[in-house]
């Protein structure tokens, strides 16, 4: 189950991935990939009424 | 020949009047049969990916599974279970005797559930991209029947229920079957009508999946079973399902499942390990996780604690992948001579469904522009996983 979901900026703070917690400590990169089944489970959690974190790039 | 007397009416053979094995192969003239005399099975005629269960890349048992939706041990192979008891999922050695499998998938209950709730559920899935079903032609008048075969064993004999879900439009079929004697390897056999009603998507999504029910409640056993393709009704999906899960004493394997177009089965399709291997990696693959100091990928570092690995996939993905790890602190990052320690971050740059460029953040004593290598300490554990499973 999601625990949480934050934007991913890469290098040159474009907007690259999801960084997704779940709670058995697994971390994932999520694609923007509307294929990716991860993917689309973030788009229903997000219709569900979760908050995905940005924290916006510039690191 | 001569005769005598009115000559007799000439009969021909039929297959009855030739006593078996009376043909040797010696008596048959060089080139006598031609191609239209005899049906060669079509290579790759199998939907199913990873039927004998011989490949487990995640891993090759899990317990505690009672609910979600997940893939957890043999490729190929996801499990949704709700409500239905606890349960240990492994490969099995246990396989039928003189059929040439070498594993199995086993279900093992472990808490039982014998009064289930309405949307109590378990059930194994195996799940088809539309690109690779365009063949059986479905949502047209040509369509194609398919024909399900397998080996089942289990203690609890009774009936139970194979299905055919069709994602796209929403469309299902389901078939019986009975396991007839309790701890017995036995072969059943479905053929499913082809469907002239939705056609399936010509894409990478998910199509078509192969449901085998194996416990269900009330919201999918109420009504009556639905043995013609028609639009899905919960209830008429796994009637007269037997309750795999009313005792821990429960257990279910099942190997050589075989998906095909046509009314009979043919033999299993044994692949190749490799080609079965690539088979499974376009949706799933890992690396490590079975030696130490297992190097993961090379890249360089931009900036003093930062760096990038590129890790190409061993064949193309069927989407771009998500990337995880549950072990990020048994990873090392070494620069040269100078180790970078573990990262604290992972981030997958813009995957695509060839390569990954994987950012590290968190690193110590890096130098900008420098070569970046990313391994394993002494751990077998540590695993970087790929999946883009339908």
């Amino acid at each position: 189950m999601i625990n949480t979901v934050t934007k991913n900026y890469n290098v040159d703070n474009v907007f690259c991935s999801y960084q997704v917690t779940y709670d058995n400590g697994k971390v994932s990169s999520v694609p923007l990939d509307p294929a990716n089944t991860d993917y689309q489970e973030i788009q229903q959690w997000i219709a569900d009424g979760g908050t995905v974190i940005d924290n916006g790039g510039g690191e | 020949m001569p005769f005598i007397g009115n000559k007799p009416t000439a009969i021909p053979l039929s297959a009855d009047d030739l006593e078996d094995n009376i043909i040797s192969t010696a008596k048959i003239q060089d080139n006598a049969v031609t191609p239209a005399k005899y049906i060669e099975p079509i290579p790759f005629r199998n939907i199913i990916i990873n039927g004998d269960m011989s490949l487990a890349q995640r891993s090759t048992s899990v317990a505690s599974i009672s609910s979600g939706v997940a893939y957890h041990t043999v490729d190929r192979w996801i499990t949704s279970a709700s409500s239905a008891g606890t349960w240990t999922q492994s490969q099995s050695t246990d396989v039928p005797s003189g059929q040439g499998f070498s594993s199995s998938l086993k279900m093992d209950c472990t808490v039982a559930n014998a009064s289930l709730s309405a949307s109590s559920e378990l059930l194994l899935q195996s799940r088809f991209e539309g690109q690779n079903l365009q063949y059986l032609k479905k949502g047209t008048s040509s369509a194609e029947s398919t024909t399900l075969s397998f080996w089942v064993k289990s203690n609890k004999t009774g009936t139970y229920i194979a299905e055919l879900f069709d994602s796209d439009n929403t469309r299902q079929i389901s078939k019986s079957y009975t396991i007839d004697s309790s701890d017995t390897w036995e072969k059943k056999t479905l053929t499913f009508a082809g469907d002239t009603t939705g056609v399936f998507g010509n894409d990478n999504g998910n199509s078509l999946s192969l449901n085998l029910w194996l416990s269900a409640g009330s919201t999918y056993t109420s009504g009556t079973l639905s043995t013609t393709w028609t639009s899905y009704t919960n209830s008429n999906r796994a009637v007269g399902v037997t309750n795999l899960a009313d005792s821990t004493s429960n257990e279910w394997y099942i190997t050589g499942v075989q998906l095909e177009a046509g009314t009979s089965a043919s033999d299993f399709e044994f692949l190749p390990y490799d080609t079965n291997l690539q088979r499974c990696q376009r949706y799933f693959f890992s690396l490590g996780g079975s030696a130490t100091y297992q190097t993961y990928g090379y890249g360089m570092c931009f900036s003093t604690t930062a760096g990038m690995i590129g890790v190409p996939y061993p064949t193309t993905m069927r989407s771009a992948p998500t990337v995880s790890t549950e072990t990020l602190s048994s990873f090392v990052t070494k620069s040269g001579s100078q180790l970078g320690g573990a990262p604290t971050s992972l981030v997958a740059d813009f995957p695509g469904i060839n390569f990954a460029n994987v950012e590290l953040g968190g690193l110590s004593s890096m130098t900008d522009k420098n070569a970046l290598r990313l391994y394993t300490n002494n751990s077998t554990a540590t695993r970087l996983e790929f999946n883009a499973e339908l």
